[in-house]
């Protein structure tokens, strides 16, 4: 009896705010505040909000996607801190490609959106209406898993599989580097000027992914590229 | 009296609480704010080069999270569909959560020449980009174009009768734009392959469950 006492008065009947315990209430907000707070880490979880450096390049991809967003098509961003292409639309992640391994030259010179010139070329098949057999449709087998994505403002990625096994690919891969290299150290001198820099980004993916952004890539696609910065 | 005393304390306490939790990530130590670090030249955008300063943490911050705040206001709230091209699947979302994963099959990729000796081509692709539901068709009829003729090897005919066929499209079929629709088929057995003239089709009962959701001026963001 004594202990009901503390929920009941005297003559049994209940006192209506004693049931109104404020504790559930506390846990709902804590709850609430909790799951703001994982929304508030916004669209790069990665990035150390204590790092001036960091959050300045975010920002500044932030700028132009948010500006790529507002605009009903798709877009690459290629996040290099996380090792990730985004195929995005809308500010949506539609399709992630992991990235391998990557190298980028002159990525100071990296700035705004890139402009894909043109997608890498596919044979397609042509229909031949006398033939009465089933065509042969195009598929994500028949798309290159090493090729060159051409961009403007100047910007080369050269995307090569992962596993390349063949040393001549390799070799051939390797020589055409060392030569725009040189090509570029030469024309430094002739020109009596430091030549502009050209950014140069290789990826290596899997070869199922190097055919997926194949696939994906269409004539004029806008590219975001995030870059490392040099913490630590 | 005493109850009242209490559940003040903890609604104030749960205020306080939460301030100091809603405060990260982005509120800055002070020890940290007032260290202007001079970041690395390969990070800084061509403004702040010219002028070489780079914008307190705090103001960072704070752009931080207004940009993050505009780009998930452009993301659609309500149910979207999208469409993966490349491995033939269709999904119904909303927001990040999947209300509908089907097979489906897109466009072939292939080319027929135009007859006439010219060089213009159609090509079976289906479009990328971003569209929109823009009609809701029930028993929708199939008024065949040229080269679903000329494919086969058949003369286009001039009579526009002959060119409507009943029961090849399924129950529905939704409209997104210069003729292109999502609709079922016949041909189940093909689902997951490019084998389409650019349509996107799926099975009945997927096609029912998009048919239902979708509304006109529902966003489709193929890739």
């Amino acid at each position: 009896m004594g202990h009901r006492s503390s929920f009941f008065n005297s003559d049994g009947s209940a006192t209506p705010y004693r049931f109104f315990s404020p504790w559930p209430l506390f846990l709902l907000f804590i709850l609430l505040t909790a799951t703001c707070r994982a929304e508030d880490r916004g669209p790069f979880p990665d990035v150390d909000p204590n790092d001036p450096a960091s959050l300045q390049e975010v920002t500044r991809v932030l700028q132009e996607e948010v500006k790529l967003a507002a605009r009903p098509h798709t877009y690459l961003l290629i996040d290099l801190v996380t090792r990730t292409i985004h195929i995005k639309g809308r500010g949506l992640d539609l399709y992630r490609i992991p990235i391998v391994a990557w190298s980028m030259k002159a990525p100071s010179a990296v700035h705004g959106t890139h402009r894909l010139i043109a997608r890498p070329p596919i044979a397609r098949r042509t229909v031949d209406p006398t033939v009465s057999i089933e065509q042969v449709p195009l598929s994500l087998a028949d798309m290159p898993t090493a090729y060159t994505l051409s961009f403007t403002p100047t910007l080369t990625i050269e995307v090569r599989p992962s596993d390349e096994e063949d040393l001549f690919r390799r070799l051939w891969a390797g020589t055409k580097t060392w030569w725009r290299s040189l090509n570029e150290w030469v024309s430094s001198f002739s020109g009596g000027e430091p030549s502009d820099p050209r950014p140069a980004l290789l990826l290596e993916l899997s070869r199922e992914q190097a055919q997926s952004l194949a696939w994906s890539a269409v004539d004029g696609m806008p590219l975001v590229i995030r870059r490392t910065t040099d913490k630590k | 009296m005493n109850s009242v005393a209490a559940y003040r304390f903890v609604v104030c306490s749960s205020l306080f609480l939460g301030g100091l939790l809603s405060a990260k990530p982005l509120t800055l130590s002070q020890s940290s704010d007032s260290v202007a670090p001079t970041p690395p030249s390969s990070v800084l955008s061509s403004a702040d080069s010219k002028s070489g300063s780079l914008p307190s943490l705090s103001t960072l911050q704070a752009r931080y999270k207004t940009l993050s705040k505009q780009l998930s206001r452009l993301k659609p709230q309500e149910p979207y569909i999208l469409v993966d091209t490349a491995r033939n699947h269709l999904y119904l979302k909303q927001r990040d959560d999947v209300l509908l994963d089907a097979l489906a099959s897109t466009g072939s990729g292939t080319i027929l020449p135009k007859p006439g000796g010219t060089t213009d081509q159609w090509v079976f692709d289906t479009p990328r980009g971003e569209f929109f539901v823009q009609s809701k068709l029930l028993n929708p009829a199939w008024v065949k174009p040229d080269w679903a003729f000329i494919e086969e090897g058949l003369e286009v005919p001039r009579n526009q009768a002959d060119r409507v066929e009943q029961g090849v499209l399924g129950a529905y079929a939704l409209g997104f734009g210069k003729g292109y629709f999502i609709h079922g088929t016949l041909y189940t057995r093909l689902l997951g392959k490019n084998v389409t003239h650019g349509c996107i089709r799926l099975n009945d009962d997927d096609l029912k469950s998009v048919y239902r959701v979708a509304r006109v001026g529902t966003p489709i963001i193929i890739f």
